[in-house]
């Protein structure tokens, strides 16, 4: 119930993030019991590098705090849709924190805005969406496959941001978004593998006074057959894009000065022997050696309200016709 | 969210986002105003009334040689569509490389524009008289005819502006204007500030032209409790991006711009006037709320109205009153080394919450990172830069597009 909403202390069921170290940071949840793999109820513990975490104890902490682990200590931070991302239990590749950043802008989402998303997959982006869209908005998410979908359904529920989602069971490709949401949406957001089996449903759920639409592919291909059904279908500004995130590694490096002034004049005994030899601190910033170079194609278009469609329909006919 | 018939059409006193093709302009439309676009004037009496997306025709006025109307149209003839190619060649080998392919002079075809603007005229006129066209290849003649079709392209679209049109827009046409943050940064900042419809954020911004403001309070959103208190260095604040989006007054009104110096100086040096009047809003309050749910803030401004403040000094006080309460996020986009204004802001900030620090040079930020990393009271630092690359998608033309940002900011 943490995620809907500042909060000073961690409440019974709270998920809580616990954060060690840059590249050491787990979800656990607040609560004295757990179930183990055999479906007993057991004391929830929750193993780190630094020694074993009692969750129970948490409860009634600040957010914020530090707590002494045996053999170290962490931090108990209330999660945020970027915490969240890097420590969520994976069922499916995740949208990540660059790419949602650039998606929640690009869609033009502000609160109360309605948003169409498909798949739901591990639920990523969906938290992103949900932060920007509430509290009078909502986000209308649907996935393929059963148990996705049901466990999503779960985990919002648990997260205490049901009441901004709903969550559907259902191949978009061929049964699109459902009569329900015709002309209701003002974006709708694509990750599936035929994307431009969709496009044509996202069209019926946008709202007559247009809306935005993006698509997330990883390969080109299905970037290209997507643009030209939003082409095809009269949307304008078809805009795809690339979003990497470099993150440097701060080092305060000493680098030795090599001193050769006293190699002009001849010895004379009276150097020193053995001076400490001289060093210039400097402050760098190191990119990583290897980091992902990439993650999908970002696609992205506006679909003009309806008095502004047949026109737009009729230019991008010309620019088929070109390509031809 | 319901769209209203006053949302989607242009009234006199609307910022508009004007676009003609690549190009986009912000402009107020005033009654009986003129713009300029680029080399064209253009009166802008004719698309009052009509609804935002509708495309228009650039039309020369009668009488007058620099001047144009616009005409609403519901049909859009392109070049490409219009020209007839008769023969293309196979490559480039035989075409000169000088000046003199063109046969028209300038005045040529300042007299066609003066005539009629047409870019498919015009185009067709630039083709037959070019010695070279007919040499070039498909490709390239394609390339010729949309190049030229920019240049005289008669239509634009007028939309209605949004953060990413004036974020896109505002880096085109300058990035200094917003000190370098790129749509990339922008939407990683808010994302990493944690910034929405709750809460009480923070931002410190030396200029971004209101982008930030605009973005963070479009953000917070209409019909919410968030607020966003803006302190800037200078008497004024800029605000073209921020009163461009014509948030609604009670969504505009959460947005608080206050001086750094004199609001910390407000803050330090007379806490009793504002303390005082914090107790007595909140007796009031308590009083009120139970009659109507009236928004706090408005009711500050309306008492201190009673004690004849000015609007600065009430700004002042009703932003100490929220940082007495600390805030939930901190941004800070500086021209300034940014470690004394985060070391002085931070103590506003609550605890077990995040903020982003914002510069388009790499070095203040690994002072800011060796400071942050002294105090022990701070974890999860990262300093990151970001890359934007845009494509080209056409059929079997698929390719990065050739003019790639390589700005990094952090």
């Amino acid at each position: 119930m943490s995620f809907d909403g500042y909060k000073d202390k961690i409440e019974e069921g709270d998920t809580v993030i616990l954060y060690l170290t840059i590249t050491q940071v787990y979800c656990i949840k607040a609560e004295p019991k757990t179930l183990n793999k055999k479906g007993n109820l057991i004391e929830n513990v929750f193993q780190t590098p630094y020694g074993a975490l009692k969750c129970a104890e948490l409860i009634g902490k600040y957010y914020g705090s530090k707590i002494s682990l045996s053999k170290g200590w962490g931090y108990v931070l209330q999660p945020t849709p970027e915490l969240w991302t890097i420590t969520l239990p994976h069922r499916t590749q995740i949208i990540y924190t660059p790419d949602m950043s650039m998606i929640i802008l690009q869609l033009e989402l502000c609160p109360g805005s309605i948003v169409v998303e498909s798949g739901t997959g591990s639920g990523s982006l969906s938290h992103g969406l949900i932060r920007a869209i509430k509290p009078h908005g909502h986000l209308y998410t649907f996935d393929f496959h059963k148990t996705r979908a049901e466990t999503a359904q779960e985990e919002f529920k648990d997260h205490g941001l049901a009441n901004y989602v709903t969550v559907t069971h259902r191949d978009v490709c061929e049964n699109g978004f459902g009569d329900d949401l015709d002309n209701k949406a003002n974006a709708v957001f694509l990750d599936l593998p035929h994307p431009w089996l969709a496009i044509p449903h996202s069209l019926k759920s946008l709202k007559q006074t247009g809306g935005r639409l993006c698509s997330f592919s990883p390969c080109i291909e299905q970037v290209q057959k997507s643009c030209l059904m939003l082409l095809k279908l009269g949307f304008q500004e078809i805009q795809t894009m690339e979003v990497l995130q470099t993150q440097y590694a701060v080092q305060q490096r000493s680098l030795p000065v090599v001193n050769l002034d006293f190699l002009k004049s001849e010895k004379d005994g009276t150097e020193t022997e053995k001076k400490d030899r001289e060093m210039i601190k400097t402050i760098t910033a190191i990119p990583p050696p290897t980091q992902p170079g990439h993650t999908g194609y970002l696609t992205f278009a506006t679909l003009p309200p309806i008095w502004a469609r047949n026109l737009q329909i009729s230019l991008n006919q010309d620019d088929i016709n070109d390509a031809d | 969210m319901e769209d209203t018939e006053s949302e989607t059409t242009i009234n006199v006193g609307d910022f508009l986002v004007v676009q003609r093709q690549g190009y986009t302009k912000l402009h107020k439309l005033r009654k009986h105003g003129n713009m300029v676009l680029g080399s064209f004037t253009v009166e802008m009496d004719n698309i009052v009334g009509e609804r935002y997306s509708d495309t228009f025709q650039m039309k020369n006025m009668p009488g007058s040689k620099r001047f144009y109307i616009l005409e609403k149209v519901d049909e859009v003839n392109s070049a490409a569509g219009c020209v007839s190619i008769e023969k293309s060649g196979a490559d480039n080998r035989h075409i000169p490389n000088n000046a003199d392919s063109q046969g028209l002079t300038k005045e040529d075809i300042d007299k066609l524009k003066g005539e009629e603007l047409s870019s498919n005229n015009i185009v067709e006129q630039l083709i037959n008289n070019s010695k070279t066209f007919n040499m070039k290849t498909e490709y390239s003649q394609e390339k010729y005819i949309k190049k030229k079709e920019k240049k005289y392209f008669e239509y634009i679209q007028i939309r209605k502006p949004s953060i990413r049109l004036l974020s896109q827009m505002f880096y085109r046409q300058d990035p200094t204007k917003t000190l370098g943050i790129r749509t990339d940064d922008l939407s990683q900042i808010l994302s990493y500030a944690n910034i929405h419809s709750e809460g009480n954020h923070l931002l410190y911004d030396s200029g971004t032209s209101g982008l930030m403001t605009a973005a963070i309070t479009n953000a917070v959103g209409p019909r919410t409790t968030g607020s966003l208190i803006h302190m800037h260095p200078g008497n004024e604040c800029q605000k073209n991006g921020f009163v461009a989006m014509q948030f609604p007054q009670e969504q505009a009104d959460r947005c608080i711009n206050v001086n750094l110096y004199s609001v910390l100086r407000c803050f330090y040096q007379n806490k009793g006037d504002y303390s005082g009047k914090s107790e007595t809003v909140s007796e009031s309050d308590a009083n009120v709320d139970a009659d109507n749910g009236e928004p706090s803030a408005k009711r500050t401004k309306v008492e201190g109205g009673a004690s004849q403040k000015k609007q600065w000094q009430l700004d002042n006080e009703r932003a100490c009153k929220l940082l007495e309460g600390k805030v939930d996020s901190l941004v800070v986009v500086s021209k300034e080394h940014p470690v004394s204004i985060v070391k002085e802001l931070m103590q506003f900030l609550r605890g077990g919450r995040g903020f982003v620090v914002f510069n388009s040079l790499k070095e203040p930020l690994q002072d800011l990172y060796v400071y942050l990393k002294g105090r022990v009271d701070i974890v999860s630092i990262r300093l990151s830069s970001n890359f934007m690359r845009a494509y080209q998608v056409l059929p079997d033309r698929t390719h990065p597009e050739v003019n790639m940002n390589a700005g990094v900011t952090f």
